[in-house]
């Protein structure tokens, strides 16, 4: 009898119509749309990833090897099992015009690139008549540093070419990922002559295969690898054709779709004071019906009934605008994007966001609901105490938990960054809680600083105050809904401003200026001449470098021994020397002696090694160059890589690699003054090495920061918006106890301009109360982040948290004072009338 | 009359209904003697409200003159209204209307402090105790009952020495015995600082106690007696 | 029908605790119309609610139909009231977003005894037929006091308790709702309490109790 009873009441309630449930649905339809944008985006980006894996990769499969070209049983078995077989050499080198120089990432192609997909120049041309003869294509920001246009020559290593074309997009793009250099094409045949790859050289060889139809991609990669693992083969194929990209994407899409989460907890706070505001304002009526005999469980059903009708409207609202606002934009993301999005209504993304909102929904408004089950029958006759905070029922409590509980698994799960969604659901509720112990603490010391003797005769602050200390009173809600959004504002401006200083500010300073490869083993001595006798150069360091991959740990695989490490994930510098070089400090074990010829021995980075659960006395199989060192760890020493210096991971004793080929690297550590005639000379003599301007180098890591700052600045951004929605239903809700209070005021001879002054004050202190929360919520997120993530010093940043205390306080003043025009104006009589 | 502090002159009060303009009012000439107690009778709907609303300022007359301790009220500006009205009158309203997010110390005090008194607390503490309230004067006024709110609203109309004291329908909405109590005190204040009072009530007994009575019926004096 | 014994009540909270009343006992059976006087401030409607079950009392016991309401859980009280109860206060608490005849049939329904043909017949004899797809805001303050007491009656109580039923009408008004009640009450064989403040009403009652420092007399 009870449930069609509930479900009458509340028909005919929700038939009194939506008025004060507005920002109800705007806070549930932003959240809900937030987190399904950027999941139908990243839904988009992944789908595009996997339907054009093959042209993304430059084939449906790609065998790589390091340092040297395929043998000839790779050749034959690739010619064997694939229709054709495209070589491409991946390099790094510079490109000299005349006394410019820049670095550049070369890809030397044979007649068959692209296997797939076209590559787009500028003037339009075929790729084949670009490449023609001694021709380059480059990029076109390569070009301009260069100062050079089509037609005009260029200089790699010893040999003069022809800029044929500007290179617009390669279709293999996305697959390269992060490179110092922009890109430049030549075909393979034409570095004949230009000295740049000789034994020792440091160059990757891809070869992009072109598999009959139907090919079973994972079958071949097994009977690959069996063949070929333990010559260095590393195997990729269209099914993840670009693992950076695809880790990166799902990595950025989860943290997004958590800062959704954030927005959606702050639109919780605004459902919560909707539906607290509702129950209110149905006090009488909820008191009515229980003195008639009508069960608590029939009245929290009715409204628990409404307030679910009302949260599937604001969720629906929020899935249609979260699907389409990316289609509507779906040709400027995809603009955008150095990838191909296949932007469209994906169903997994919608749904997830709509559970989320479910879920959200229910857990802010169990509680005050089921406030209305304990109103008392009495509450209707006698003068109660308004408001006192009462604690739900255990039962609603244990809900409740269980709930957030549900939310919290469910977004680690479907995030697939678990320890991450942990961090920030704990971070989300901690701020919250934080946010009402403030809310709190503010509320008793207004309360206060209104009885303060000091502030007689200010009576538009003691007004504010008393009102921000007073019963009722919005200093929770404000402080909630601005607080969180401006706390991740303030912890993104701190770490951004940290990570900036500690790139471009510390690290040039102990950076070197110069990082110098392929220095072949004769032109070491010409090269130290050169650079010691400078007097602008501070220090040189050169070492022998060698690049091999490990391929397996105590005989077995290595990706079974230490897991997804990225020591593993491709080939690692490898260098030798008789002592261990100055400043190397040893942790544990010994270096060999200088002249050691015994069987082979590795000295380890030791942080590396901890990570990877490596040992003294673990046996490392390193291929190099195609052929396999056991190696044993004797050592483990500190290598910092946070200084740009040199730094390896393996060392070997000399007399494990006598007989490789291979080339030098060196840092020079020079005076600004320096650099340019120590470049020119090193560039005349040695047109073959490569010399990368570090500080060049560490820009462009700044500039990558700098978008993911951005991209996080939005979410935040989005996070903040939905606290202006619930900002401005508080002050909205507030506006007619603010248009009794402006008539009682005028009524005791307050001219308008004190009333004015009064309603400033009181929304500017919690503006900026919000504020100064955010900034310690900040500056304390933004510590915990530079010491434990980044293991850099933190410097608070005043100029970010200035910014953010004034846009608090701009915020809640602007809310504040568009509902205050009303109270102002208003005749005293015709309102006091109208509340007799 | 000599000087009367109180002169409304063929005052009309039309205000805008949901159904199109009501007059409230029709021509109402009425003076007020210093010092005089007057009650304002009628059935509900006669207007003796809005006249008292009139009277103070809190609303403006469309057709006729209002003129308070000698100012025409016509000619005053909202906020020059409002500094009247902090310096010369006290208003009592049937439903309180006490600021919720003040305590009665703070409410008392407020007039004061707009009028820019230094030893505006001291003097509502004192008002507060004068009304036998001076044990609630850090509470606020959802933690009292309908007769100590009343109260609060008494010391705030006498605690600036108003020339004019206006009370609507005071004990409207009080029982009894309250009742009887807010009444004393109102005359008591009255007798002791030698303020005017105008008194809208609907209990003829309550009238009668005035120096005077006017009788208001469809927005028009109904017979005015001395 | 109603038997309360013993009954004692204060309010306030430590220091500020007054003693409403105590040792209250009195019986009010089946048919019979009591009428319950006393000053303001005297605890009659205090009284009226512990009978009502909507509050308990310090001591003593209040039996309904011979159920001690003290031994129910709060949703027994809420039972009895559905079934055995019918309420009219001063302010006439009709649900804002139900018509008149919804209003009306609510308690009934409610306690599970709708009797369109009941409702209709009180609906008829209260003056309200043609009212019923009204609003509550649409009616006059007379109209809503009868639908209300057309919801005490509607599901049949043995008890009826009235507090101030007219408090909030004109006289004439207010005269005329009085004479409608006692005719219903009578009609159905209920028992009445009715709180009032007024002297000239509670002369229209056959028997009266009176409650004077904090004892009924």
């Amino acid at each position: 009898m009870s449930l069609p009873i509930a479900a009458r009441i509340a028909r005919r309630e929700l038939r009194g119509g939506l008025r004060g449930f507005r920002v109800f649905l705007a806070c549930l339809a932003l959240g809900v749309a937030a987190i399904a944008a950027v999941g139908t985006v990243r839904e988009g980006i992944e789908a595009g990833l996997r339907a054009n894996g093959a042209v993304i990769l430059g084939g449906d499969a790609q065998m790589s090897f390091t340092y040297r070209r395929a043998s000839d049983a790779e050749r034959d078995w690739m010619q064997a099992n694939a229709r054709a077989v495209s070589e491409v050499i991946d390099f790094r080198s510079m490109a000299v015009v005349g006394d410019q120089r820049a670095l550049t990432q070369i890809k030397a192609v044979d007649d068959l690139y692209p296997l797939y997909g076209q590559v787009e120049l500028s003037p339009p041309m075929p790729i084949d008549r670009a490449l023609a003869g001694d021709s380059v294509v480059m990029a076109r920001v390569l070009a301009d540093r260069l100062g050079v246009a089509p037609g005009d020559r260029v200089r790699l290593g010893a040999k003069e070419f022809t800029l044929s074309a500007i290179l617009l997009r390669a279709p293999d793009d996305a697959g390269a990922g992060f490179a110092l250099g922009p890109p430049s094409i030549v075909r393979g045949a034409a570095l004949e002559g230009t000295g740049l790859l000789s034994a020792g050289s440091l160059f990757d060889s891809d070869y992009r295969l072109a598999l009959p139809e139907g090919a079973d991609l994972a079958a071949l990669q097994a009977k690959a690898e069996r063949l070929f693992r333990d010559t260095g083969l590393r195997w990729r194929d269209a099914r993840n054709a670009a693992p950076g990209v695809t880790r990166f994407v799902e990595r950025m899409g989860a943290f997004l779709v958590l800062v959704g989460l954030a927005g959606l907890a702050v639109g919780g706070v605004g459902v919560s004071a909707a539906v607290r505001a509702y129950l209110d304002s149905k006090t009488e009526v909820i008191a009515t019906l229980k003195t008639i005999g009508a069960e608590g469980r029939v009245i929290f059903a009715a409204y628990l009934m409404q307030i679910g009708v009302l949260a599937v409207l604001g969720i629906a609202i929020g899935l249609v605008l979260g699907a389409l606002i990316p289609l509507a934009l779906a040709p400027v993301i995809e603009a955008q994007l150095p990838l191909p999005a296949d932007l469209g209504v994906a169903a997994g993304p919608l749904a997830q966001a709509a559970l989320y909102g479910v879920l959200t929904a229910l857990i802010f408004t169990l509680w005050p609901l089921s406030r209305s089950g304990q109103i008392r029958a009495a509450a209707l006759f006698r003068d109660e105490i308004e408001h006192s905070f009462a604690l739900p029922g255990w039962r609603v409590a244990l809900v409740t938990l269980g709930l957030i509980a549900a939310l919290v698994g469910a977004a680690a799960w479907l995030s697939g960054v678990a320890w991450l969604t942990y961090w920030a659901a704990g971070g989300i509720a901690g701020a919250l809680v934080l946010l009402i112990i403030v809310a709190g603490a503010l509320k008793w010391l207004a309360r206060r600083a209104a009885k303060a003797r000091a502030l007689r005769g200010r009576t538009a602050l003691r007004l504010a105050l008393g009102a921000i200390g007073g019963p009722g009173g919005e200093a929770r809600s404000v402080v909630l809904s601005l607080g969180l959004g401006l706390s991740v504002l303030a912890a993104v401006g701190q770490i951004d401003a940290n990570l900036r200083n500690a790139i471009a500010g510390e690290l040039p300073d102990v950076a070197p200026s110069y990082f110098i490869v392929d220095i072949q083993p004769d032109q070491v001595q010409g090269f130290l001449t050169r650079v010691n006798t400078d007097p602008g150069v501070s220090r040189v360091q050169t070492a022998p470098m060698l690049r091999g991959v490990i391929t397996r740990i105590n005989g077995q695989p290595a990706r079974e021994v230490a897991g997804d490490h990225w020591v593993l994930s491709s080939d690692r510098g490898v260098t030798s020397s008789d002592r261990p070089p100055p400043g190397t400090v040893i942790t544990d074990g010994q270096w060999w002696p200088a002249d050691y010829d015994g069987p082979a021995q590795i000295s380890f980075a030791q942080e590396e090694a901890q990570e990877m659960g490596l040992k003294l006395g673990d046996l490392l199989t390193v291929n190099i160059l195609g052929r396999d060192i056991n190696a044993t760890i004797t050592s483990f020493r500190v290598v910092d890589f946070s200084t740009a210096g040199i730094g390896f991971v393996m060392s070997m004793n000399p007399a494990a690699l006598a007989g490789a080929p291979y080339t030098s690297i060196a840092t020079i550590y020079a005076s600004d003054a320096a650099e340019a005639p120590i470049l020119r000379d090193l560039a005349a003599s040695y047109p073959n090495i490569t010399a990368i301007r570090v500080r060049d180098a560490i820009d462009r890591v700044a500039e990558v920061l700098r978008g993911l700052a951005a991209a996080i600045t939005y979410g935040a951004l989005a996070t903040l918006v939905t606290g202006l929605f619930v900002l401005i239903g508080a002050a909205a809700a507030g506006e007619r106890a603010r248009v009794y209070e402006a008539a009682i005021l005028k009524t005791v001879g307050a001219v308008r301009g004190q009333v004015l002054a009064y309603f400033t004050l009181r929304s500017a202190i919690l503006g900026a109360a919000a504020g100064g929360v955010a900034v310690l919520a900040g500056g304390i997120a933004g510590w915990a982040v530079m010491t434990f993530v980044m293991e850099e010093a933190f410097v608070f940043q005043p100029g970010s948290a200035l910014v953010i205390v004034a846009g608090g306080v701009a915020m809640t003043v602007l809310a504040g004072l568009g509902f205050a025009l009303r109270p102002l104006s208003a005749r005293p009589a015709r309102v006091l009338r109208a509340r007799e | 009359m000599s000087d009367p502090i109180l002169s409304l002159s063929d005052v009309t009060l039309t205000l805008k209904g949901n159904a199109g303009p009501v007059e409230i009012l029709h021509g109402i000439s009425l003076d007020v003697a210093q010092g005089q107690s007057v009650g304002l009778i009628g059935p509900s709907g006669s207007g003796k409200s809005s006249l008292l609303m009139l009277m103070g300022g809190l609303e403006r007359a469309t057709g006729g003159q209002v003129r308070a301790l000698g100012h025409d009220l016509g000619a005053l500006g909202e906020d020059a209204l409002a500094r009247f009205r902090r310096r010369h009158m006290g208003v009592v309203f049937q439903s309180f209307h006490l600021i919720p997010t003040m305590t009665a110390l703070e409410n008392v005090a407020t007039p004061l402090e707009l009028a820019g008194a230094r030893d505006a607390f001291d003097r509502a503490a004192e008002e507060l105790r004068a009304v036998g309230l001076g044990a609630r004067m850090d509470h606020y006024p959802s933690q009292m009952s309908g007769g100590e709110q009343q109260r609060v609203a008494l010391a705030r109309a006498a605690a600036p020495r108003p020339d004019i004291l206006l009370a609507d329908e005071p004990t409207g909405n009080l029982d009894g015995a309250n009742g009887e109590a807010i009444i004393e005190m109102l005359f008591g204040l009255r007798d002791r600082h030698g303020a005017t009072l105008v008194l809208v009530t609907h209990a003829r007994e309550l009238a009668e106690r005035c120096d005077r009575v006017v009788r208001l019926r469809d927005g028009r004096i109904d017979g005015a007696a001395a | 029908m109603l038997s309360v014994t013993d009954l004692a009540k204060s309010y306030g909270q430590g220091d500020a605790r007054v003693a409403l009343f105590e040792g209250v006992s009195f019986d009010v059976a089946a048919g019979e119309a009591v009428a319950l006087t006393g000053e303001s401030g005297s605890g009659k409607s205090t009284l009226l609610h512990l009978c009502a079950g909507l509050d308990l009392p310090d001591a003593g016991q209040v039996r309904i139909g011979g159920r001690d309401l003290a031994a129910l859980s709060e949703r027994g009280r809420a039972g009895l009231r559905r079934g055995q109860i019918g309420l009219v206060f001063q302010h006439f608490n009709l649900v804002p977003s139900l018509n008149a005849a919804d209003n009306l049939a609510f308690q009934a329904r409610l306690a599970g005894r709708h009797d369109p043909a009941h409702c209709a017949d009180l609906m008829a004899r209260l003056g309200l037929s043609g009212l019923g797809g009204r609003y509550p805001e649409q009616l006059s303050g007379g109209q809503q006091q009868r639908v209300a007491i057309g919801r005490a009656l509607a599901a049949r109580p043995g008890l009826i308790l009235a507090d101030e039923p007219t408090g909030n009408l004109d006289e004439a008004t207010g005269d005329a709702v009085l004479d409608l009640l006692l005719d219903l009450v009578a009609d159905t064989g209920a028992a009445l309490l009715m709180v009032t403040h007024s002297e000239r009403l509670a002369t229209r009652l056959p028997r009266r109790l009176h409650l004077h420092s904090g004892r009924l007399g």
